[in-house]
């Protein structure tokens, strides 16, 4: 629900309920004030009568207004205020009145003496305060409408802007700020926290970047250190079979880890965007030189490879970044191969697809993309060639997609 | 053969010399800036290892002293950093090689061996192994004075193993050393194996002797010994 409408829905539910009580208490205040005057015209009335009766010995007889008669029994003295219908020939129907009587002796003699007058028809009354109050409640609400549709378009414009402004902002991009008009305190102050909540963000993953990438550079010279070292250790010609074992074993480990800070260094040096430079690419020459790499591998495993390639898809990006792409693309194909499997690779103008043969994966194919996913935890490979993938396509703004068809895996990358 | 070694981790230096000096070369090294200045200004080197992120200044204002005080030096670049940039802007200013930490011993005594062939300081591109010799113009390789018949990654391969005679060289050096970074997807090394055997068997229909001998889990030594 927008604001606005919030606000409307408000004023119409607490005006509406003000108008209903406030026509409830005009209706009985008035009615209440009407008979109070009513009564005091009428007792007003009798008294007059009385001293016409007196001076003048005259009965007048306005009926249904005023009414005398002579009666003759003499009932006990009454004072009366009852509400009556009179018929009307006029408008042929019965008409409330209000009436008070007494019986007095004037003169020696017993008078019934009325007085009355028209009682405000409850209806009509009813009816009159439901227009003018459900009329006066229209005109409020109309004009309330536009005032604050007038008023919360121009309030509200700078947190509309804002608004607008901030799902703009993304991370990792420096140099973010808010314009603010600086008119209104709390716009002001929102567009202050807000500007230095970003910049708290910005300056947070700067840091965890730099934290990586600085990280990673640190760890490489001790390891430089250690694999020399270690290989220094390998030239000792007295070595026993038992202590090459151990140091081979550390060497393949100080190995792993060297690749794996390497890959890391990789992916940050992509999410920094440090990869600038573009170079005109004959993707189609390069996908054929890097498959030659792996022919040692495709022929270990015996392999069948099908090639299907468009020649001289060019393209304008950046080198290492589509080399490391096509490498952990075609890398991933043998690696997760089975013995005597299949490879496919196909090269269209927009569109590359690799797959290979292998069982179905037990899991989740949304979750290969993701850094240090693994489907068999046991594997050699910390599970960044995927991520690594993602990456770079994520950069280029190039689609790609996993699925599983034919028991192959695919790997399909739109460009 | 005279060699600078300027590196500021000690530890590095210390493995650097003691697999480089048996090869005949004699180093010397600078763990600083200044240090390296120094040595740059008073003596003349066949050719510079210069490591770029060095205490005291930028690697890379060293190479300009270089060009200026060593001009026929070969300079090998050695950094941490795995960047494209770093790369570019060592080798336009006038490197002659690269190498990012951290790094094969025998990989980076086959490039200082490289450098030196490509500078001619040895007077010759023709490498003699008893009764083998390779010829890195030509690519050729001669047994006995006869032609071996080696496909490329084959000839690569006894390359790095003659120029690192009598070291131990790791299936993983030899690995990244002839298949380069495309090697991190292999499940084993068991095609190089067969490569090896290759090798072995052409050499040994050419009369020559087998001098490629496995050392235990590790790898593998080019030895006469």
């Amino acid at each position: 629900m927008r604001l606005l409408q919030k606000t409307n829905r408000t004023y119409f539910l607490i005006s509406g309920t003000v108008f209903i009580i406030a026509g409830v208490v005009f209706f009985f205040v008035i009615g209440f004030f009407f008979k109070d005057q009513l009564n005091e015209k009428l007792f007003h009335d009798i008294r007059n009568i009385r001293r016409s009766i007196e001076k003048n010995g005259i009965l007048p007889d306005y009926y249904p207004f005023i009414e005398i008669k002579e009666v003759t029994r003499q009932p006990e003295r009454s004072f009366k205020i009852i509400d009556t219908l009179i018929f009307n020939a006029f408008e042929k129907r019965n008409i409330p009145f209000r009436q008070i009587s007494l019986i007095r002796i004037i003169n020696g003699k017993d008078y019934f003496i009325a007085a009355r007058d028209t009682l405000l028809e409850e209806d009509d009354l009813l009816e009159v305060i439901a227009i003018v109050t459900g009329s006066v409640f229209i005109l409020l609400l109309v004009s309330l409408y536009f005032i604050n549709r007038k008023l919360s378009l121009k309030l509200w414009q700078p947190f509309y802007k804002t608004l607008n402004e901030i799902k703009e902002f993304s991370y990792d991009k420096p140099g973010f700020k808010l314009s603010s008009d600086g008119q209104l305190y709390e716009f002001t102050e929102l567009n202050k926290t807000l500007e230095k909540l970003t910049q708290k963000v910005i300056s947070d993953y700067q840091t965890l970047k730099r934290f990586a990438e600085d990280a990673s550079h640190e760890i490489q010279t001790p390891l430089a250190v250690i694999q020399t070292k270690l290989e220094t250790l390998m030239q000792y010609p007295e070595l026993k079979k038992e202590q090459a074992e151990l140091i081979n074993s550390a060497y393949v480990y100080t190995l792993r880890i060297s690749k794996l800070t390497k890959t890391l260094l990789l992916l940050t040096k992509i999410a920094n965007d440090q990869f600038p430079e573009k170079n005109t690419i004959n993707l189609s020459e390069l996908l054929i030189e890097k498959i030659k790499m792996f022919e040692d591998q495709i022929a270990e495993k015996a392999l069948t490879l099908n090639k299907e390639i468009e020649p001289d898809c060019i393209f304008d990006t950046n080198f290492f970044l589509t080399e490391s792409l096509i490498i952990n693309l075609i890398g991933n194909a043998v690696k997760h191969n089975i013995k005597n499997g299949i490879i496919n690779i196909k090269l269209e103008k927009n569109h590359l697809e690799i797959s290979n043969s292998g069982e179905p994966l037990p899991v989740n194919a949304s979750k290969l993309f993701e850094r240090f996913y693994k489907t068999d935890k046991s594997s050699d490979s910390p599970g960044l060639g995927l991520s690594i993938i993602s990456e770079i396509c994520k950069l280029n703004k190039w689609n790609v997609n996993y699925l599983y068809e034919d028991n192959l895996h695919k790997v399909v990358v739109n460009f | 053969m005279k060699i600078l070694i300027i590196e500021d981790e000690k530890e590095l230096v210390g493995a650097i010399k003691k697999f480089l000096e048996p090869e005949g070369f004699l180093c010397e090294t600078a763990f600083s800036y200044l240090e390296a200045e120094d040595s740059l200004s008073s003596y003349n080197y066949d050719i510079i290892i210069l490591d770029l992120t060095l205490p005291g200044g930028n690697g890379l204002d060293l190479i300009r002293l270089i060009k200026e005080m060593n001009r026929k030096a070969g300079l090998l670049i050695v950094s941490a950093k795995n960047s494209l940039d770093d790369k570019i802007k060592g080798l336009d200013m006038g490197a002659d090689d690269y190498i990012t930490k951290p790094f094969h011993l025998a990989e980076l005594n086959s490039r200082i061996k490289s450098l030196a062939r490509r500078r001619h300081f040895e007077g010759s591109t023709e490498l003699i192994f008893n009764e083998i010799k390779i010829n890195t113009d030509s690519n050729e390789v001669l047994v006995n004075e006869k032609i071996l018949d080696l496909t490329k990654k084959e000839f690569e391969i006894l390359l790095y193993f003659v120029v690192n005679r009598n070291k131990v060289i790791t299936r993983e050096s030899i690995a990244e050393h002839v298949w380069g970074d495309n090697i991190s997807y292999a499940d084993n090394f068991d095609f190089i194996y067969s490569h090896i055997k290759n090798i072995r068997r052409k050499i040994e229909t050419n009369n020559g002797r087998n001098y490629l001998h496995n050392i235990y889990g590790l790898g593998y030594k080019f030895s006469d010994k």
